[in-house]
């Protein structure tokens, strides 16, 4: 079943006066349970999408469907895990993770029941009663997805969310993402600039063409569970994406310097 | 506070303390024009012990808390309107920055033509002083929330009044504080000048009615019991409110 449609989404900016495309005609088909990574060079566009599929930021045209419907503002449907974790400083971090509960009104007992399950998925219950300064960038990462997960949302949106972790902690968490992917069976949209990050997530890659943006090519990735980073039968994924990538940053830099 | 600095403090009060009572032994200045700390200490505890001045603070902390209330309150409203509405910046907003010049023992005037010497004069004039710092400090705050606190706050489904009370009041609040201390500061001073100059209680009109007596201790010393009270709320209150603020945002080094 068809979760989320994105129907030809056209995204101008301002740039010093001049309207510049950033994204030239969108248009994709995510899957019940399909976990889709977004991947191309930084500035192409692709936290624009995520933004515009998480209502934070509204296309020119086209539109975006979920489970068949319009959508055009934010909501719980779609929560968003954010590239440097947006908790909320005055929170501890079971408040953070029930904040969305909270925001739905739904009543204490309940929301803290929700909250011990999703910090008990993330390892997290030890720091329930800490706050976020207290933790790691990586453990911020954690709470940051058991919020998006505790709002038990129709899709989970997900902003370059490992780019700023040191490399064992990703490796750690890009394991531990596809076992809380396969446990809930979310639909995931997963944004990175990261090549093997994509190849090691998606069952999908969507790669973007730079600026003005479209999708480039699909490629899918049919291959066993929990993938790991050191993976050798990766490797022709990962090259076949780096390819199409490469040229992309050639036809850019040559546009420069024009 | 460690200790060293404390009894460093301590050794350089009591040296004032000393040097003042050299000064008044030795009648270098008339003891008309300065009491000995002893007379000073002694007043001050007949004043403690028959109850006039616990009263008088009493007077004095309710008008400025009760202001302060009002100037905090209108304060994050005026900032919050500023700081969403654009044409409200550039109108209101210049107003504001004006009116935030005028010393807060300016309105005693207006205040008691307005109230009269009643306690609303005072609390007026406590208003007046610490509404616009309050509110410029709001606006600033409000502008400076990071982007993605405000977008994953609408993410996770929060909107209108609730997304300002839990989660842009809260983005702010490092720069809200820095107002209130301002407020406080404007305020603490605009509520003993209007008891001086109009009011029938309170620390400022203690402070008047030694004069009018001609009664040197009682002005030394509730001179020393404003300061005193200055030194807890800056020290005590803001400064540890500040600090747990500042660290738990992640802010302090």
């Amino acid at each position: 079943m068809t979760k989320l449609q994105a129907k030809n989404i056209v995204k101008h900016f301002d740039h010093n006066g001049n309207s510049v495309v950033a994204l030239d005609g969108i248009t994709l088909n995510v899957e019940e349970g399909d976990f889709v990574c977004i991947v191309g060079p930084s500035g192409c566009g692709k936290s624009t999408f995520l933004n515009i599929i998480a209502g934070l930021e509204q296309p020119d045209s086209g539109e975006i469907l979920l489970n068949g419907k319009p959508i055009s503002e934010t909501g719980p449907d779609r929560t968003m895990v954010f590239q440097e974790g947006a908790l909320f400083p005055w929170l501890k971090v079971i408040d953070n993770v029930e904040f969305g509960l909270k925001m739905a009104g739904i009543p204490k007992d309940e929301r803290r029941e929700i909250s011990r399950r999703y910090l008990d998925m993330m390892q997290l219950t030890k720091f329930a009663d800490s706050y976020t300064y207290q933790l790691s960038t990586g453990m911020k990462q954690r709470v940051a997805i058991a919020r998006a997960l505790a709002m038990d949302p129709e899709i989970l949106l997900m902003d370059e969310p490992f780019a700023a972790l040191d490399s064992q902690t990703r490796d750690l968490l890009l394991v531990e993402l596809q076992l809380i992917w396969e446990r809930t069976k979310k639909t995931i949209i997963f944004v990175t600039h990261n090549i093997s990050e994509s190849v090691i997530l998606g069952n999908k890659v969507e790669i973007f063409k730079n600026r003005p943006s479209k999708i480039k090519k699909e490629i899918i990735i049919d291959y066993r569970r929990p993938r790991l980073t050191e993976d050798a039968n990766l490797q022709k994924y990962y090259h076949e994406i780096l390819q199409e990538l490469k040229s992309e940053v050639m036809a850019r830099s040559k546009d420069d310097l024009k | 506070m460690n200790a060293k600095l404390l009894y460093k403090q301590i050794l350089f009060y009591v040296g004032i303390i000393a040097v003042w009572q050299v000064i008044f032994l030795t009648h270098v200045v008339p003891s008309q024009a300065l009491p000995s700390p002893l007379q000073v200490g002694q007043l001050l505890l007949k004043e403690a012990a028959d109850g006039s001045l616990p009263y008088a603070i009493g007077v004095s902390m309710w008008r400025l808390v009760v202001g302060l209330i009002i100037a905090i309150v209108g304060g994050l409203t005026l900032g919050i309107l500023m700081a969403k509405i654009e044409t409200a910046n550039q109108t209101i907003g210049s107003l504001i920055l004006g009116l935030q010049s005028i010393p807060s023992v300016a309105w005693v005037p207006l205040a008691l033509l307005w109230f009269g010497p009643t306690d609303a004069g005072t609390i007026f004039v406590v208003v007046a002083g610490a509404l616009f710092a309050i509110s410029i400090n709001t606006h600033s705050g409000i502008k400076n929330i990071p982007p993605t606190y405000i977008a994953a706050g609408k993410n996770m489904g929060a909107s209108g009044l609730q997304l300002i009370t839990n989660v842009m009041i809260p983005a702010a609040l490092p720069y809200l504080i820095t107002g209130f201390k301002q407020g406080w500061a404007y305020a603490w001073r605009g509520v003993i000048a209007a008891e001086i100059i109009f009011s029938i209680a309170g620390l400022g009109f203690l402070l008047n009615l030694g004069k009018h007596n001609n009664d040197i201790s009682q002005v030394t010393g509730i001179l020393i019991i404003i300061m005193i009270i200055g030194i807890l709320v800056d020290g005590f209150v803001f400064k540890k409110l500040e600090a747990k603020i500042l660290a738990r945002w992640g802010l302090l080094k």
